[in-house]
């Protein structure tokens, strides 16, 4: 199939904001986490109430829906608004099919995150969040044995380790990598050297994945303001372009149904982005695998394409830097350099989008890569939520 | 047969499971411990978990129908930590999970624990065959290693 993209460099990122990310964000509420960042995005973008026409902020548990976000700023013209699942792209390829339509001409794109009671002690104890649960259902599996979204990431990686004899190390070396480049990031949660002796001697949650393996639930929230490239140039000097951005997914998408790792969302991205994008691997200046669990990062750097199925573990070793204690493909190339979902927060791959722009500014200080021009995101997993993006400066 | 019991009445016995009128058929099975997976009478195709229609033909001609549960496990993990149940304690060991392919059809997975052996030699290639426990007073589908492996 070949597949159009008539949006390709169309739609701008013209504004950033966060919060601080954190372990506990003390006696707040998502929703203000979430207008906090909202405002540092607006004010960033220098757009005002009359401009945004269009609200998407991501159906994160506890996280303000839309038409709340819109009543909390009083936007008085709204023409578009969704609340599109988890993770970071959905809400991208939201906003950018919306403005490229003429749906509206300025989207407010926020992410709000808040630790859950079952994931946090502290969590647990704050009385105005024990009603919060992922998916808006129960807050547990009802079971042990369901295998539900984050328990099929442990199941499919014992997969991995067993068809392609891959080891922890491999894994590890992605724990490795975040924790490492999570220390040139201020925003980042976990900046404890990591060795890895001690990944390998982490608390085991289920085997074959151990807590490190698993993203850092955090409090915390993003912001973005998207609007036309045309207007994006009268806003800013640097506008970010969304190139192509794009969902994924195959017909057997049920967790434990999966045909096998050869075929499944991440493939249908890869797919998708390659037809429709001029940019491809060899051209990045810095790449951003999703890592909510290790797994999941293995899964995007062999199906994009820099390794064969079942070594990125060895990819990884080969393009250590030592002195960074972190990967740089061809000596070039960083993976996450704000340190990921594992090491700087679990923003569900805001993070990866936030850095992606941050780097193409040319506003990422010490961890700044040189002259980058072009940043690939493969974010998500492998059942429902698969997505990649490929945003590039103008 | 259970049958008989009302939907009401399978809801009761299933407090911690969201039935629906697509797995209803599933959980009556439990009742009787049969495992009943959902099969297409015009492609012949097995799919789980139950769906309103055949994923392979779009056919709305389902039948609930016995399989064996014997297989071999496909997807296996060790929790260390997760949701309760009776029987399942996380201080004592680490709780195996599985998805087993059921020999009825390839690729056609059904997911549980597996019992009678210790948590050890619960990895994927074991070969398994269906069995019961009790799980909140219902009967609950569950796995044990069988002997001599090759079906």
């Amino acid at each position: 199939m070949a597949r159009r993209n008539p949006m390709r460099d169309e739609v701008a990122i013209v504004g950033l904001g966060s919060t601080e990310f954190g372990r506990d964000a003390g006696g707040r509420s998502p929703a203000s986490l979430a207008a906090e960042a909202a405002l540092a995005a607006i004010r960033d973008a220098g757009v005002g109430k009359q401009d945004i026409d269009g609200v998407v902020g991501a159906l994160e548990p506890g996280a303000p829906r839309a038409n709340q976000m819109v009543a909390m700023l009083e936007l008085p013209n709204v023409t578009h608004h969704s609340s599109p699942m988890p993770v970071a792209v959905f809400g991208l390829v939201d906003a950018m099919t919306a403005i490229f339509s003429g749906q509206c001409d300025t989207v407010l794109l926020y992410y709000a995150f808040t630790r859950l009671p079952w994931n946090s002690r502290s969590a647990a104890q704050d009385p105005f969040r024990r009603y919060i649960m992922m998916g808006g259902g129960t807050a547990q599996p009802p079971v042990p044995e369901a295998i539900d979204p984050s328990a099929a990431y442990t199941a499919w990686a014992a997969r991995y380790l067993h068809e392609y004899g891959a080891t922890r190390e491999d894994l590890g070396r992605v724990a490795l990598n975040m924790r490492a480049n999570a220390a040139r990031n201020p925003k980042a949660v976990m900046k404890k050297p990591l060795t890895m002796e001690g990944y390998l001697g982490a608390r085991m949650i289920r085997h074959p994945l151990c807590m490190l393996d698993m993203d850092i639930p955090v409090d915390g929230a993003d912001a973005f303001i998207l609007t036309t490239t045309e207007k994006a140039k009268q806003l800013t000097p640097n506008p970010v372009v969304i190139h192509a951005a794009t969902a994924g997914m195959v017909g057997r998408n049920d967790e434990d149904q999966l045909a096998d790792l050869t075929r499944h969302g991440q493939h249908v991205v890869v797919e998708a982005l390659k037809e429709r994008s001029d940019i491809w691997i060899d051209d990045i200046d810095v790449f951003f695998p999703y890592d909510g669990f290790s797994i999941i990062t293995l899964g995007w750097i062999e199906n994009m394409g820099f390794c064969k199925p079942g070594g990125a573990g060895r990819f990884m070793q080969e393009h250590w830097d030592d002195k960074v204690g972190a990967v740089m493909i061809d000596g070039r190339v960083p993976m996450n350099p704000h340190g990921g979902s594992l090491s700087e927060g679990a923003s569900r791959g805001t993070g990866h989008l936030r850095e992606a722009v941050t780097q193409l500014r040319g506003d990422a200080g010490e961890r700044q890569v040189f002259d980058a021009k072009a940043a690939l995101i493969g974010c998500g997993g492998f059942f429902f939520n698969s997505q990649g993006a490929i945003l590039k400066r103008l | 047969m259970s049958e008989a019991i009302d939907d009401e009445a399978l809801v009761q016995r299933f407090p911690w499971v969201q039935i629906t009128h697509d797995s209803k058929h599933l959980y009556r099975g439990w009742l009787d411990r049969q495992l009943l997976i959902n099969r297409c009478d015009d492609c012949s195709r097995f799919h789980h978990p139950p769906k309103p229609i055949c994923p392979e033909c779009w056919s709305w001609n389902l039948t609930p129908t016995e399989v064996s549960g014997r297989g071999t496990v496909h997807l296996a993990m060790w929790l260390y930590q997760g949701a309760p149940a009776p029987g399942v304690d996380y201080e004592k060991g680490p709780h195996p999970v599985v998805a087993v392919e059921l020999e009825a059809q390839p690729g056609l997975r059904f997911s549980s624990t597996v019992v009678g052996c210790p948590v050890e030699d619960v990895v994927i290639g074991l070969p398994v065959e269906l069995d019961w426990i009790d799980r909140y007073g219902a009967p609950f589908p569950v796995f044990r290693p069988r002997a001599g492996g090759a079906s």
